[in-house]
C-alpha cells in the first residue's frame, strides 16, 4: 500500500466518523451539532498524528495495520455516541490520549526499539501482575479497587473531588506478552524437547510444564477473585497459543486445551456468575426477565438489522444491557445491517493478517514472537466478544478491540498497535 | 517456530470467518422468529410518527382507524372482522396484518423522509382503500343473518372482492380491548375465516366443472346423456339417486336439461364416462390442488389424484356430484363463478384497490392480473347460458333478480349436521358484473336456503351501481 492510499485511508475514516456522527444528530435530535464537526477532527487529530509519528519515528512500517484500525474505531466512536452522546464525547477524549501515549511510544522506542523491552522483562512480568492484583486493593485507599457489574476489574484514582476509573488488566495484557515472548525466545528449546513418552504421548520434562500451569493458575485466579470470565479466558489462550508458536509443540494445545476443557466445567459448576452465564447462553428464553434478558435483547436486535440495518440513529440498541462495550458489535449491527457487521469482520480480518504476516517476516525470534503474541491478543480478543454477541459460546465479557467504550482498552489496543508497527519497521530497516 | 505461526493464522482467520458466516444466518434464517416474538418491543416502538392509516371501503365507509388512545378501533364491527382483522397486543390478522407495514407514516424517522418532508410530501400514514362496498357487505352480512357460514362477491371483470362475510363473527374491538381472546379454543368458531380457511364438499355446484370437462370431450348442451332414477357405479357401492329420488325428465336428457335440475344420476355417470383424468383436469384448471393468491392467504381447495379416482369408479361418481373427498373453498367457488361470467378467464382475486396517502395521492394501485383460463370463450358462455336456465325453469329459481338475467347453480352438499347450501351465481348475463358464493352450513336445501342471499347480495351490487 503506498503512502498516499494509507494517508487517504485514514482521511476516509475521519469522513465517515463524521458522516455516522451528523446522522445520529439528524436522526436523533433533528439538528447538526458541534459533535460532527468534533468526531471529524479528533479522528483526524489521533489518526493522522499517529500516522505522523510512524512515519517520522518508524519510517519502514507496515502501511496495513493503521487504516482498518481507524475504521473500526470510527464505527465504534459513531455507535457509542450512538448510544450515549455523553459517553461518546468522552471517548473521543480517551481516542485522543491513546493516540498520544501510542505517539509516545513510537518515540520513546525510535531509537532502541522492542529490543530494549527483552531486556527488562521481569520487570514487566511483576508490574503486569501488580497491575493485575491492583484492583483487589481495599476501596477505601486513594488508589482503590472498584466493583463494577459484579466484577472487580476496575481501579479508582481519587483525584481530590473528581475520580479516574480504569482497568488494569488491559495494560497488563500488553506487558505479560512481552513477557512472554521474550522468555520463550530464550527458552523455548528446553520447551520444546519432548524426552518423556507416555504411551503414543511425548512429553516435556514435568518442570517444564509448569509455566503452564503458572499461567492457568492466574487465569483462574482473575477468574475467581476478579470474577472476569473473559479477561481470564484471553490470558490462558494467549498464553497456550504463544508456547504453541514458541516451540512447535502440539502437545502444548492439547495440555491447554484439556486444562481449559476441565476449567471451563468446573467454573460452570462452582461459580454462580458462570453458570448464570452458560444458562443465559444456552437458554436465553428461559429467563427471559432475568439472566437471559441481554443475550434475547442480542438476538432481538439482530433479528431487526436486516442486509442494511435500521439505520444510524434508527435502531434501538440501548435496548440492549452494556450496548456501548460488551453489545457494541451487536448495535453496529443493527444499525447498519449485516454489511456493517461483515465490514468490521473484515477489517479485523485485516489487522489479525497484517499481524501474523510481520510476525512471520520477523527474522528475529523475540521479535516474531512479540510481534505473533499481539496479534494473537487482538484476534483472540475479538473472537471471543464476537462469538460471545452471537451465541456460538458464553458471553465473556470483554471490550471489542477499539470500538467498544472504554479508555483503558482503547488505550491499551492502541499501544499493541504500534508495537506491532515497530516490529515490522525493524524487520524492514 | 514459523511452522507453528502459519497454522495459528489460517485458524484464526477461518474463526473470524466463520463468525461473519454465523452472522449472515443469524441475520437470514433466524430472524423471522426472533421478530415476531412477543416479548419483542422493538417491533412495538418503532421511531418517528407511531399513527397509522385507516381501512376505508370502496363506498368510502371507513372500517378501522387509529382511536384517541393510539389503539385501533373498528367502527363497523363484527361485519368486517374477518377480512379487516385486528391489530392488538396479542397479535395481528386480515388486512390489519398484511397492511401492517403499509399504513405505517412514512415519516420513518430517517434523513430521507426528513428531506421529502422539506420538499413537501405527504408523509401522514396512508390509508389502505379496500375494492369493498360497504353496502353490499352490509347487505351479505344482514342476508346471512347469522346463520354459520360464508358469501364472497367478486367483481369478474377485474377479481376486486365485493363483499366478505363470514359468520358467525366477532367484534374486533373486544380483540383490542382484551375482552375477547383471539387464541382461546371458545373464540375459534366464531374467528374462522369460512370464505378462504375452510373446506366443505361443493355438493351439485361442482357439476359446473363437469358439465366444462364433457364440453371440452366434445359434448354441448344439446348432447343427451344417460339419466334415470339410480345408477350404481361399476364396483358397485351405494346406488346414487337424485334429489327427491325420482328420475330427471326420462332416461336420456340433454346436458343443460341435466344441469338444469341438477341430475345426481347422470352427473355421476358422465364423470365416469369421461374418466377421472378429465375431472381433475378441469378441477385442476379451475384452481384445485393448488394455491390461490389471496390477500390473507387461502387453504388450498383438494380433489383426489386421477389415479386414485380412476381406480375407484364409486369415488369417482360422487366426486361427479362433488362429494365424497371433493373439498372446496367458497373463495374458489366463487372465481369458477366469476371465470364463466369473464369468458372463462379468471382475474386474480384482491380486495386492496390501492394505498392513498393523506392528501389524496394514490401511492401504490393494486391493479387487476390475469389468473388463469378456466375454459375457452364460447365454452364459458353456452355454460352461462345452461346456468341462466337453472334460474329461470330450475334448483336456482329463489336467486332471480326481477327485470335482470341472473345464472347459478345450486349445490346441496352432504354434512354431518344437516346438508350444506351452496349457490354459485353471476349477474347481470349478457355482461356480468358481479359473482357470488355462498355456503350456509348445515343450511338445508341449496336454492331455498342460499338463493335468497345471493339475490339480496346482487340486488344490492345493481342497486349501488345506479
Amino acid at each position: 500500500m503506498s503512502r498516499r492510499a494509507e494517508t487517504a485511508l485514514v482521511v476516509f475514516a475521519a469522513i465517515i466518523a463524521a458522516g455516522g456522527t451528523a446522522l445520529v444528530s439528524l436522526t436523533a435530535d433533528d439538528r447538526l451539532t458541534i459533535d460532527t464537526a468534533a468526531a471529524f477532527g479528533a479522528h483526524l487529530a489521533a489518526f493522522g498524528g499517529l500516522l505522523v509519528a510512524i512515519r517520522r519515528w518508524a519510517p519502514a512500517a507496515s502501511r496495513v495495520l493503521l487504516p482498518p484500525v481507524a475504521f473500526v474505531t470510527a464505527l465504534g466512536v459513531i455507535e457509542v455516541f450512538r448510544i450515549d452522546r455523553d459517553l461518546g464525547r468522552i471517548q473521543r477524549w480517551w481516542m485522543l490520549l491513546a493516540a498520544a501515549i501510542a505517539a509516545a511510544v513510537v518515540y520513546l522506542l525510535r531509537r532502541r526499539g522492542v529490543e530494549v523491552l527483552r531486556r527488562f522483562r521481569y520487570l514487566w512480568l511483576a508490574t503486569a501482575l501488580g497491575l493485575l492484583m491492583l484492583p483487589l486493593t481495599p476501596s477505601s485507599w486513594p488508589l482503590g479497587g472498584a466493583t463494577v457489574n459484579g466484577s472487580r476489574l476496575w481501579v479508582r484514582l481519587d483525584l481530590g473531588e473528581r475520580t479516574l476509573s480504569f482497568q488494569p488488566g488491559e495494560a497488563a495484557k500488553i506487558l505479560l506478552v512481552v513477557f512472554l515472548a521474550s522468555y520463550l525466545a530464550d527458552r523455548w528449546q528446553a520447551l520444546a524437547a519432548m524426552p518423556r513418552e507416555l504411551g503414543p504421548l511425548r512429553l516435556p520434562e514435568p518442570r517444564q510444564l509448569v509455566p503452564v500451569f503458572i499461567a492457568f493458575g492466574v487465569s483462574l485466579g482473575v477468574l475467581a477473585y476478579q470474577r472476569d470470565l473473559g479477561a481470564s479466558l484471553l490470558l490462558f489462550v494467549v498464553f497456550v497459543l504463544m508456547l504453541f508458536a514458541a516451540t512447535d509443540r502440539p502437545t502444548y494445545l492439547a495440555a491447554g486445551g484439556a486444562l481449559a476443557a476441565g476449567g471451563a466445567v468446573a467454573a460452570a459448576s462452582s461459580f454462580d456468575h458462570v453458570a448464570v452465564r452458560v444458562e443465559a447462553w444456552l437458554r436465553p428464553f428461559e429467563d427471559f426477565t432475568g439472566g437471559g434478558y441481554q443475550v434475547a435483547q442480542s438476538l432481538f436486535a439482530l433479528a431487526d438489522a436486516g442486509i442494511l440495518g435500521s439505520g444510524i440513529g434508527n435502531g434501538q440498541p440501548y435496548l440492549i444491557p452494556a450496548a456501548a462495550t460488551d453489545y457494541v458489535f451487536v448495535a453496529i449491527t443493527e444499525e447498519m445491517g449485516l454489511a456493517g457487521g461483515l465490514a468490521m469482520l473484515a477489517a479485523y480480518a485485516i489487522i489479525v493478517a497484517a499481524g501474523f504476516a510481520i510476525a512471520l517476516r520477523a527474522a528475529h525470534r523475540f521479535r516474531s514472537l512479540l510481534a505473533a503474541g499481539l496479534t494473537i491478543v487482538i484476534a483472540v480478543q475479538t473472537l471471543l466478544i464476537v462469538a460471545g454477541v452471537l451465541r456460538l459460546m458464553p458471553l465473556t465479557g470483554i471490550t471489542l478491540p477499539f470500538a467498544s467504550y472504554g479508555g483503558s482498552s482503547l488505550l491499551s489496543n492502541m499501544v499493541l498497535v504500534v508495537l506491532l508497527a515497530r516490529v515490522s519497521h525493524e524487520e524492514r530497516a | 517456530m514459523k511452522q507453528a505461526i502459519r497454522p495459528l493464522t489460517y485458524t484464526l482467520l477461518a474463526l473470524l470467518g466463520f463468525s461473519a458466516l454465523w452472522l449472515t444466518w443469524t441475520e437470514t434464517r433466524a430472524g423471522a422468529d426472533y421478530r415476531n416474538d412477543p416479548r419483542n418491543i422493538r417491533a412495538f416502538e418503532p421511531p418517528g410518527d407511531p399513527s397509522r392509516g385507516r381501512v376505508v371501503t370502496a363506498d368510502g365507509v371507513v372500517v378501522a382507524e387509529d382511536g384517541p388512545d393510539g389503539s385501533r378501533r373498528y367502527p363497523e364491527g363484527a361485519v368486517y372482522a374477518h377480512l379487516v382483522g385486528f391489530d392488538s397486543d396479542g397479535g395481528r390478522r386480515g388486512v390489519e396484518r398484511t397492511r401492517f407495514g403499509a399504513m405505517a407514516s412514512r415519516d420513518d424517522g430517517s434523513i430521507t423522509s426528513w428531506l421529502l418532508g422539506l420538499l413537501g410530501a405527504d408523509l401522514g400514514p396512508p390509508d389502505v382503500r379496500l375494492t369493498i362496498v360497504d353496502e353490499v357487505q352490509q347487505a351479505a352480512y344482514d342476508a346471512l343473518g347469522g346463520r354459520t357460514g360464508a358469501v364472497v362477491a367478486l367483481d369478474p371483470r377485474t377479481g376486486a372482492v365485493i363483499a366478505y362475510v363470514s359468520s358467525p363473527s366477532f367484534d374486533p374491538n373486544d380483540v383490542v380491548d382484551g375482552s375477547l381472546d383471539p387464541d382461546d379454543a371458545d373464540a375459534e368458531e366464531a374467528l374462522r375465516d369460512r370464505v378462504a380457511d375452510r373446506v366443505l364438499p361443493p355438493g351439485s355446484t361442482f357439476k359446473v366443472l363437469v358439465t366444462a370437462a364433457a364440453m371440452r370431450a366434445g359434448l354441448d348442451g344439446d348432447s343427451e346423456i344417460q339419466a334415470g332414477a339410480s345408477y350404481t357405479p361399476p364396483g358397485g357401492g351405494m346406488p346414487i339417486r337424485n334429489a327427491g329420488d325420482g328420475g330427471c325428465g326420462g332416461d336420456l336428457v340433454t346436458l343443460t336439461r341435466a344441469l338444469v335440475v341438477s341430475c345426481n344420476t347422470a352427473f355421476a355417470r358422465l364423470a365416469v364416462d369421461l374418466g377421472a383424468g378429465r375431472i381433475v383436469d378441469i378441477a385442476e384448471a379451475a384452481g384445485f390442488n393448488r394455491a390461490i393468491p389471496w390477500e390473507t392467504g387461502t387453504v388450498r381447495s383438494s380433489i383426489p389424484s386421477a389415479a386414485a379416482l380412476q381406480s375407484d369408479p364409486p369415488a369417482l361418481a360422487q366426486s361427479g356430484i362433488g362429494e365424497r373427498d371433493v373439498r372446496a373453498t367458497p373463495l374458489l367457488m366463487a372465481l369458477i363463478a366469476a371465470a364463466i361470467a369473464n369468458d372463462g378467464v379468471a382475474m386474480a382475486p384482491h380486495v386492496v384497490d390501492a394505498l392513498v396517502a393523506p392528501d389524496g395521492e394514490v401511492l401504490h394501485d393494486t391493479g387487476t392480473r390475469f389468473l388463469h383460463r378456466l375454459v375457452p370463450p364460447g365454452t364459458a358462455r353456452d355454460i352461462a347460458g345452461m346456468m341462466i336456465e337453472v334460474v329461470v325453469g330450475g334448483t336456482g329459481g329463489p336467486a332471480s333478480v326481477p327485470g335482470v338475467e341472473i345464472a347459478a347453480k345450486t349445490g346441496t352438499a352432504e354434512g354431518s349436521g344437516g346438508p350444506h347450501a351452496w349457490i354459485i351465481a353471476f349477474g347481470p348475463a349478457g355482461e356480468p358484473t358481479i359473482a357470488v358464493a355462498v355456503v350456509v352450513e348445515g343450511g338445508g336445501s341449496g336454492g331455498q336456503v342460499a338463493g335468497p342471499i345471493a339475490r339480496a347480495v346482487i340486488e344490492a351490487w345493481l342497486g349501488y351501481g345506479e
